[in-house]
C-alpha cells in the first residue's frame, strides 16, 4: 500500500506541473480565440482543436485535484489536531475541483452560442474561475513539491478521528452552500429551473460529502477492530441526532410558514433538497461542536 | 442542600510514569480515538465502566488509583 502511494504521490507531482503548463496553455487559446468569437470570425484549422485540448486538460486538473485532495486527508489523519489551515486547503480544493465541471458547462455553452452566432457573456465568469483554480493548483503544488505532506510520523492509528472529523467539516460547509442556494429559489422564483438548480446543483454540492464520507467508510473497512464508532462518538452522535430533529424540525415549520399562501410555487420542488442539506449541516456541525466539547 | 460529584482521573500522571507514552497510544491499546482519551483526561467525558476498567488494566494499577470522586462546588 505505501508503494501505491509513493507512486501517487509521484503521479501527483507531475500531474500538478502539468496543469500548470495547461493552464499557461489555455490562457494561450482563450486571448486568441475570445475575441475572434466574440466577432464571429471563422476559426482557422489550427483554432478549431483548441477548445477540445483544453477540454482534455480540464481532465488532467480534474485527477489532479481529487489526488491532492486524497493525499491532504491522508496526511491530516496522521495529524494530532486539525488546523483550520487544512480545512479551508481540502475546502478551497473542493471548490477548485467542483469548479471544472462548471468550466466544461461554460466552454460547452460558449463553443454552441458561437456556431449559433449569439453573444458569449460567460467569457466573464471563465476567467475568474480559471484564475481561482490556478491558484489553489499553485498552493497544492507548493506543498507537494515541499514535501510538508511527507509526515514523518510512523505512530500507527487503530482508530481514526480526525478523517471523521473532515467529513463534518465537509458536510457543515457544502450543506450550508447548499441552503444558500436552496434559499435563493424562493427570492428568485421566476427565474428557478428544476433540473438545473435544484437537481444538478444539489447533486453538485453532495458530491464532496459523499467523497469525503466513501473516504472514511473505506478507511474504517481498513481497520483491525472494525468497530464503526467508539463510545464517545457514540454519546456525540446520539446528542447531534437529537439536535439535528429539533432544528430541521424548527427550519421545516419555518419554511412552511413564509410558503404557506403559494405551497404549489418552488416549496413543491425544493423542500427535500433543503431539508436534505438542513439534516446534513445540523448533524455535521452537532458533531464538530459536541466532539470539542466533550 | 445537593452536593454535586465530579469524577477526576490521573491518566495523565500515569501516561508520564509509563514512558510518557501518547494519547495516541494509550487510544490505540484500549480501542478508542485519540480524541477521547483527551476528553476523559480533561474531565469532559466519563468513560464507561468498561472503558475505565480497560485503562486501568492497561497501566496495571486499581480502578480508584486511576479514578476518583471529587466534590464539586455546592450547589442549594
Amino acid at each position: 500500500m505505501k508503494k501505491i502511494f509513493q507512486s501517487l504521490k509521484t503521479i501527483n507531482l507531475a500531474l500538478g506541473f502539468l496543469s500548470i503548463l495547461l493552464f499557461l496553455f489555455d490562457a494561450f487559446v482563450f486571448f486568441r480565440l475570445q475575441p475572434k468569437m466574440e466577432s464571429f470570425e471563422q476559426l482557422t484549422r489550427f483554432e478549431q482543436p483548441l477548445f477540445t485540448i483544453v477540454g482534455f486538460g480540464l481532465l488532467i486538473l480534474l485527477v489532479f485535484y481529487l489526488l491532492s485532495c486524497l493525499q491532504l486527508i491522508r496526511f491530516i489523519k496522521q495529524m494530532e489536531t486539525i488546523k483550520p489551515a487544512h480545512v479551508i486547503l481540502i475546502v478551497a480544493s473542493v471548490i477548485a475541483l467542483l469548479i471544472v465541471f462548471a468550466d466544461v458547462a461554460l466552454l460547452s455553452d460558449i463553443h454552441k452560442q458561437f456556431r449559433h452566432g449569439l453573444n458569449q457573456p460567460e467569457w466573464l465568469l471563465v476567467y475568474p474561475l480559471m484564475a481561482y483554480q490556478f491558484l489553489v493548483a499553485i498552493i497544492l503544488l507548493f506543498f507537494n513539491f515541499s514535501g510538508k505532506w511527507h509526515t514523518s510520523s510512523t505512530e500507527t492509528i487503530a482508530r481514526d478521528i480526525n478523517v471523521f472529523l473532515i467529513v463534518q467539516y465537509v458536510g457543515a460547509i457544502f450543506s450550508l452552500m447548499g441552503l444558500t442556494l436552496m434559499s435563493l429559489g424562493f427570492f428568485f422564483s421566476k427565474s428557478w429551473n428544476f433540473s438545473i438548480h435544484t437537481l444538478i446543483s444539489g447533486v453538485i454540492f453532495l458530491l464532496p460529502y459523499g467523497l469525503a464520507l466513501t473516504y472514511w467508510v473505506i478507511t474504517k473497512i481498513r481497520e483491525k477492530d472494525r468497530q464503526w464508532f467508539d463510545e464517545k462518538q457514540q454519546h456525540d452522535l446520539g446528542k447531534s441526532a437529537l439536535l439535528t430533529l429539533i432544528g430541521v424540525t424548527f427550519l421545516m415549520i419555518i419554511l412552511f410558514l413564509f410558503n404557506l399562501k403559494n405551497l404549489t410555487g418552488v416549496i413543491s420542488l425544493n423542500w427535500f433538497p433543503f431539508y436534505l442539506f438542513g439534516v446534513l449541516f445540523v448533524f455535521s456541525c452537532g458533531n464538530l461542536f459536541y466532539s470539542s466539547r466533550g | 442542600m445537593v452536593v454535586v460529584l465530579r469524577l477526576e482521573n490521573n491518566i495523565r500522571k500515569f501516561r508520564f510514569e509509563h514512558g510518557e507514552i501518547s494519547q495516541q497510544d494509550l487510544a490505540n491499546a484500549v480501542g478508542v480515538t485519540r480524541l477521547t482519551i483527551h476528553s476523559i483526561e480533561t474531565g469532559k467525558f466519563n468513560p464507561s465502566t468498561l472503558l475505565a476498567l480497560k485503562i486501568a488494566a492497561y497501566f496495571n494499577v486499581n480502578f480508584e488509583d486511576l479514578f476518583f470522586l471529587e466534590n464539586d462546588d455546592e450547589v442549594l
